[in-house]
Parts: C-alpha cells; sequence; structure tokens
C-alpha cells in the first residue's frame, strides 16, 4: 500500500510537468517558433544527448555538484561549532548578531569581485562564493537551534550529570540539529543561485559557463537543456536529500521548527 | 428559537487504514424543542462531536436528515451558533471584532454592530477587554468571548463543542454558571457536547448519552435554577443524577 | 574591578538607550582590525585599501553623483519588481492554497520552476529582450514570485479550519471567508514570502547588474573590478550590506512582528 501509494503521489507530481512539455512539444512547431528563440524539444533532447555522447554536459553538471559540496561541507564544518559557542555565550552571540547579519546579507553573489581579485577566476573563487552563501545562514540557525532548546532540558541533563561535553554532544547538538538542517537547506538555496552566476561571470566549465557561453552563438537548444538540468538537479538535492533529512529530525522528534 | 429533530441520523466513514468502511453514528432520532438544553455526554470516539459537526453543516450525514424549525439543513448557516472546543476566534480581529463578526455579515452598521457587541462583551464581564486580541486573552477569557460572539449573532440553536475543555478547573466551574445564568435570561435551544458527566448534569434539562454511536439513553435533569456549584455540590439530588450519568457512561 | 564594573553596566544602560549603539558597536573592532591589518598586513593598498580609502572614494563617488544615481537605480528595480512579483504571486497563491486542483495542476510545476532559479534565466532573457531593464525586471519579478507564492500558499493552508466553520457559522459568504479570513490568516506568511523573495530579489538584481547591467551598485562593483579597483568595489559591498540591512531590520521584519506578535500567529 505504502509503495503503491508514494508511485501514485510521484504520478501527480510528474504529470502537471508531462502536461507542459506536451503543450511545448505542440506550440513550438504550431507558431513556427524561430530555434533561435526557443527551441524544440528534439533539438533540446538532441542537444542533451550529443552532452552526454561527448561527455561535456556531464563534465560541467559534476564540476558543479563538485564546487558546491566542497563550498558546503567547508562551510557547515566552521559555521556549526561557531553557532553553537555562539548559542551558549550570550555576550559572544549580542556582539556576533548584528555583523553574522550584516554578511548574510552580502552572501554569495555580491563577492563574486572580490573573490575574483583575491583567488583569480576559477575554483577558488566560486567555491568561495559558496562557502560565503551558507557559512552565514547555517552559523545563524544553528544560533536559532541552540536558543530554542528549552531551558528545563539543559537543567535536566546538568541534575542527570552531565559534563560540558555530554551536554554538547547529547543535548546541544542534537536540540539544534533540525534547525542546522534548516539552514544548510536555505543556504543552499542561495549557494546554488550563486554558484550559477558565479559561473556565468568567473570560470570556464561548469553549468551556468555552459548556459552563458550558449547565448553567444544564440544555441536557445543548449540553454533550455541547461535550465531543465539545472532545475531537476536542484529539485532533486532539494527534495530527495535535504527534505527527507529535515523531516526525520524534525517529524521524528515531534519537533516544530521555530 | 426553534426546534431541533434529528431523524434516523447516521455516518459512515471509509477507512483509509482498514480498507473497509467504519460507522460512526447508527440510527440517531433526536428531539430538541426550542429553548430546550441538551446537553450528549459519552466517552471519547462516541461520535457525539460528529452529531454536533453535522447540525452545524461542517460535514453531511451518510443517511437520515436534521431539521431545524422544520426545514433541512444544508450546509453551515448563521441560524445554528456554533462555540468551539478550540475557541476558533479571529486572531486578527480586536475582542469587539469579533464578536461583532456575525452582525458585520448581516451587514449592520459598524456603529450599530459595536453597540451590540459591547452590549454582549458586558453580559460575560469583558467590556474592559474590547479592544484586545483574543491573543492577549487568558484561556477562560478567548471562551467567554467565544461563547458571546456567537450568541451576539441570535442563533436560533447554539452548539456547544466541548467548549470549557480546554480551560483550568476554576475558571471551567465559573464559565458553567455564566452559561446557565445566560440561558436562564435568554433561554436559547442549546446542545452541549461533553465527557465531563457532572457538567452535563449541571449546565442541561436533559442528558443524552452516547455510546458506540447509538443513543443508549436519555436521562431529564428536574432540578431547580437557577443553578450554582455552591449549592449542587451538596445536593443529594444533583449527585445522584450525576452517579445515574456516570454509571451509564462507564458502562458504555 | 569595581570601575571595570561600573564601566560595564555603564555600558548596557547606554546601549539599553540606543539599540543602534548596540548594532553599531561590533563594527568598531572589525573596522579597527581590518584599519590594523590594512596599515601593517602584508597585502598592497590595491589589494587590500584601508577603511579611508574606501571612505574617501565614497565622497568621490557621491560627489561625482554616481552612487546616488546607481544607488537609485538599483532600488528602482527592485521596488518595480517587486510590485509586480506581489501583484501576481498573491492572488495565484490564494488559488493554489484554496483550489486543489489548482494545487494539484500547479504545484509541480511551481517548484521546477522556482529549481531553475532566476540567473539561469539570464541567458535566454538576454536572447530575448536584449541587455536592459526589461530583463533585469524579469530576473527580479521572478526572483520575488516564487517565495511570494509559495508562502502565500503555506500561509492559506495554515489557517485552521474552525476558523473558516466559525466564519461560516456566523453567516458569512464565500467571498466574506476570502476577505475576512483566507486573507489575514494567510497574511503573515505572505509577509515572511516578501521578506524572503525580496532577500532573493536583491541578490538576483546583483547578479543581473554585474552580468547584463549598465548602472546599478552590480554594475559599479564589477565595472571597479575590470579596472581593479578594490577600493570601489569594498565601497559596493558596504552599500549593498547597509542599504538591505535598514530595509530589512527597520522595515520588513517590524511589519512581520506587528502583523504576527500581536495576533499570536508565529511563522516560521
Amino acid at each position: 500500500m505504502g509503495a503503491g501509494n508514494r508511485l501514485a503521489g510521484a504520478l501527480t507530481f510528474v504529470m502537471p510537468l508531462a502536461a507542459l512539455v506536451l503543450i511545448w512539444a505542440v506550440v513550438v512547431p504550431a507558431f513556427q517558433v524561430r530555434p533561435q528563440i526557443f527551441p524544440s524539444v528534439a533539438a533540446v533532447i538532441g542537444a542533451g544527448l550529443a552532452g552526454l555522447r561527448d561527455g561535456s554536459l556531464l563534465t560541467h553538471a559534476a564540476t558543479s555538484l563538485a564546487r558546491v559540496a566542497i563550498g558546503t561541507v567547508l562551510a557547515v564544518l566552521v559555521a556549526v561549532p561557531l553557532g553553537i559557542l555562539m548559542g551558549i555565550s550570550r555576550g559572544l552571540s549580542a556582539f556576533l548578531t548584528p555583523l553574522l547579519r550584516f554578511f548574510s546579507v552580502l552572501a554569495g553573489i555580491a563577492w563574486i569581485p572580490i573573490a575574483t581579485l583575491w583567488f583569480g577566476y576559477g575554483f577558488g573563487a566560486i567555491v568561495f562564493v559558496i562557502f560565503n552563501a551558507v557559512f552565514f545562514v547555517v552559523v545563524y540557525n544553528t544560533l536559532l537551534g541552540v536558543s530554542t532548546i528549552p531551558m528545563p532540558l539543559r537543567h535536566a541533563a546538568a541534575s542527570l550529570g552531565a559534563g560540558r561535553r555530554a551536554m554538547l554532544s547529547d543535548v546541544l547538538l542534537p536540540g539544534a540539529l533540525p534547525n542546522i538542517v534548516t539552514g544548510i537547506r536555505t543556504g543552499l538555496g542561495f549557494a546554488w543561485r550563486g554558484l550559477i552566476a558565479a559561473e556565468m561571470i568567473a570560470t570556464n566549465v561548469g553549468l551556468g559557463y555552459m548556459l552563458f557561453v550558449a547565448r553567444d552563438f544564440y544555441q536557445t537548444e543548449v540553454i533550455v537543456l541547461g535550465m531543465i538540468v539545472i532545475g531537476a538537479l536542484w529539485l532533486s538535492i532539494d527534495r530527495l536529500l535535504l527534505a527527507p533529512l529535515e523531516r526525520a529530525t524534525i517529524e521524528r522528534w515531534g519537533l516544530v521548527r521555530a | 428559537m426553534k426546534t431541533l429533530s434529528l431523524k434516523s441520523l447516521s455516518k459512515t466513514y471509509f477507512d483509509l487504514y482498514a480498507g473497509s468502511h467504519h460507522t460512526a453514528l447508527h440510527d440517531i432520532s433526536l428531539d430538541v424543542p426550542a429553548g430546550e438544553f441538551v446537553a450528549i455526554v459519552g466517552p471519547s470516539g462516541c461520535g457525539k462531536s460528529t452529531i454536533l459537526n453535522m447540525v452545524a453543516g461542517f460535514i453531511a450525514p451518510s443517511g437520515g436528515e436534521i431539521l431545524v424549525g422544520g426545514e433541512p439543513v444544508r450546509g453551515p448557516g448563521a441560524d445554528r451558533g456554533v462555540v468551539f472546543q478550540s475557541f476558533a476566534l479571529f486572531p486578527w480581529k480586536t475582542v469587539l471584532e469579533n464578536v461583532g463578526f456575525g452582525p458585520k455579515m448581516r451587514g449592520v452598521p459598524k456603529a450599530e454592530r459595536d453597540e451590540i457587541a459591547r452590549d454582549y462583551l458586558g453580559l460575560v464581564g469583558l467590556a474592559h477587554a474590547a479592544d484586545r486580541y483574543p491573543n492577549e486573552l487568558s484561556g477562560g477569557m478567548q471562551q467567554r468571548v467565544g461563547v458571546v460572539r456567537a450568541l451576539a449573532n441570535e442563533p436560533d440553536i447554539l452548539l456547544m463543542d466541548e467548549p470549557f475543555a480546554s480551560v483550568d478547573a476554576q475558571t471551567r466551574m465559573t464559565l458553567q454558571e455564566e452559561l446557565t445564568r445566560i440561558w436562564e435570561d435568554r433561554r436559547p435551544t442549546v446542545v452541549f457536547i461533553t465527557h465531563d458527566v457532572p457538567e452535563a448534569v449541571f449546565l442541561a434539562n436533559r442528558v443524552v448519552v452516547l455510546s458506540k454511536g447509538r443513543i443508549l439513553e436519555q436521562v431529564e435533569v428536574p432540578l431547580a435554577r437557577p443553578r450554582v456549584w455552591d449549592r449542587l455540590v451538596e445536593d443529594d439530588a444533583f449527585k445522584s443524577l450525576s452517579n445515574k450519568v456516570l454509571a451509564l457512561v462507564r458502562a458504555a | 574591578m569595581n570601575a571595570a564594573l561600573v564601566l560595564w553596566s555603564w555600558c548596557l544602560r547606554t546601549s539599553a538607550k540606543w539599540p543602534v549603539l548596540q548594532t553599531l558597536a561590533p563594527f568598531v573592532p572589525v573596522v579597527a582590525l581590518w584599519w590594523a591589518v590594512a596599515a601593517w598586513g602584508p597585502f598592497p593598498p590595491a589589494f587590500f585599501p584601508s577603511p579611508m580609502d574606501v571612505v574617501r572614494a565614497f565622497g568621490s563617488l557621491v560627489y561625482r553623483g554616481i552612487l546616488p544615481e546607481y544607488l537609485g537605480d538599483s532600488i528602482a528595480r527592485l521596488a518595480a519588481g517587486a510590485a509586480v512579483g506581489m501583484a501576481l504571486g498573491i492572488p495565484l497563491g490564494l488559488l493554489i492554497g484554496l483550489s486543489r486542483r489548482a494545487y494539484t495542476a500547479l504545484w509541480p510545476i511551481l517548484l521546477f520552476f522556482q529549481a531553475i532559479g532566476d540567473i539561469a534565466w539570464l541567458p535566454i532573457l538576454i536572447i530575448w529582450f536584449g541587455f536592459g531593464m526589461t530583463t533585469m525586471t524579469v530576473i527580479i519579478v521572478y526572483t520575488v514570485l516564487f517565495p511570494v507564492v509559495l508562502n502565500t500558499v503555506l500561509g492559506v493552508r495554515s489557517v485552521r479550519v474552525e476558523l473558516y466553520r466559525a466564519a461560516q457559522s456566523l453567516g458569512a459568504t464565500p467571498a466574506r471567508v476570502l476577505t475576512e479570513v483566507v486573507i489575514p490568516g494567510a497574511l503573515p506568511n505572505v509577509i515572511t514570502g516578501l521578506r524572503n523573495g525580496l532577500g532573493y530579489g536583491w541578490r538576483a538584481l546583483i547578479a543581473a547588474e554585474m552580468i547584463v547591467g549598465t548602472s546599478g551598485i552590480g554594475f559599479l562593483m564589477f565595472d571597479a573590478r575590470r579596472a581593479g579597483s578594490v577600493v570601489e568595489i569594498v565601497l559596493g559591498m558596504i552599500v549593498l550590506g547597509i542599504l538591505w540591512y535598514i530595509v530589512d531590520a527597520w522595515v520588513l521584519a517590524p511589519i512581520e512582528r506587528a502583523t504576527g506578535r500581536r495576533w499570536g500567529l508565529v511563522t516560521q
């Protein structure tokens, strides 16, 4: 029954998208839309097959994903400890919060010009942009997570004999986890957009670059292909990886997001 | 005021997990004359809230008929005022605006409906809270607003769904006394759902005991009014009626 | 020891009186550190300018009228895009939130187009509309639209069923239920959506200005990058940060609080 339900759910999700593709397949030939304005379904599929055959599509996609993964992992590794530290210390949190808010506004795209100056065009600058986009959101959410842990829980742990280390690993970290995951999800949302923008400006490989170069040659089929890949990749990351993770922490424990 | 009559009312649900039909109510027939206070008691899951939701028009019966003043019920309407367990006050409206909501829907001009609302708030001693938002009131105060909001619309029948279940014990007794006072004053037709037996006996003219979707028994409550807790807790007639109903509910 | 406590208590009292101070104080050591690194650090000034250089650049850009003009352009674009985004997004969100059928048909499409993200539209928009105002407006509208729609839907669905029932049994018609229950009930979420949407829109605008712009703060920064002027890049970043801080902290957050808090409705 569960499997049947899931299948039905997937079908109701895919149906409207399939209908959209159908409309596209009908409208483009019916109105004789020029390929320089919008490509036909066949042209996009052709571009996709060509990209798969010569491996360029996989290279672009893999490079983009690798940049996001590295930037995100680095950011989370630094951000979570800092966020917990801020959550414990009221003074530190009062002091750093305005700074965090200021920099989280700048997160991502605004760093592109200076990142390319400091790191040159390419990998370093882009990872830096991703790092930025994820880092501040995760710190902020970790802080929020720690501060929403009810005081009685901390008191209970302390009176049951929890030391500093146990308090951290058994109360603070798990208590803040739902918010941390939410932060990663939001941050990645910013990072993914930042990535595409950064790749248009500052590199010669990656999905953003693929799109932007195609524009020079009016290859709308490559552009639309790139957009679909970008959308599908993000949708899979968000829905198949992040959303279940978020649900697993939040719903399992019956916690409500603050 | 109008009469309410339920004629062979039934309700079946399709249970998604079991994959079969589940009967919540069987063949419920009940007549409530105009101006009577009827309480329906029963353990949770006995179907008492389902009856109320059907009378209110929120859900449709699977079989049978609901007549208000001889007219069949089709969906929710202003002739049946509802007081909810969760208060259901509009959080974005002040207390005054909440109570004046029904008159507003009838097109009563603002000055007039504010006056109506103030009158009703005075009835439960909340005139001072008129400009506050529901969120800023205690649970007991919120439910007083919920009660007068329904009354201010002058419904033919007042439907109350465990209205005092989520307030503390002292407040609950005060609210019960206020409700009997208002009822003696205005004599609305009331259907009151509760799982609290003393509450049902204290408030009603007649207590209907419901069990597993069927009416088990109806108990008349001939206690004198006005009813106040200080006197009734010592009253033998009240105690024996309560015990009788309690025995029925526990047997159910 | 005692003197330190007195000083600390004075700091607390002052910052309580002027919350602005509390906001600004943390920036003092940061700017001081920045100054110190610029003065004594290993970086050449062209690579790592000092705060004074940035202030001087600010003066000069304001004096030449470039900064006010660009700032005006950016804000006007964001405002126009946000207005159109809201005008489209709120009704769409109400429709999807209220109608089961609209939800089934449109929700997946909405999620997919949201996933494509604003900036990915840039190349094809440039082909369609060229470099200019239209392209940028479309990007902003696109960016603002999704958070507004998604949050409006969330808001509509978060209205408790008893509130609909209460309104109906008090005699409200469907139109009245919409204006008295659905819209106010969804409002805190709509504002949250707008706040998120503007946050995304702001970033998208900067990116769009960098890539296709001929004016605006993003263009200023990217132009400075081409000319190798780090000072103007840093200045651009600071202007961006301050501006958004003001909009978010002094305009959007208070509106959000005013609706959500007083009504006791919690939004995420």
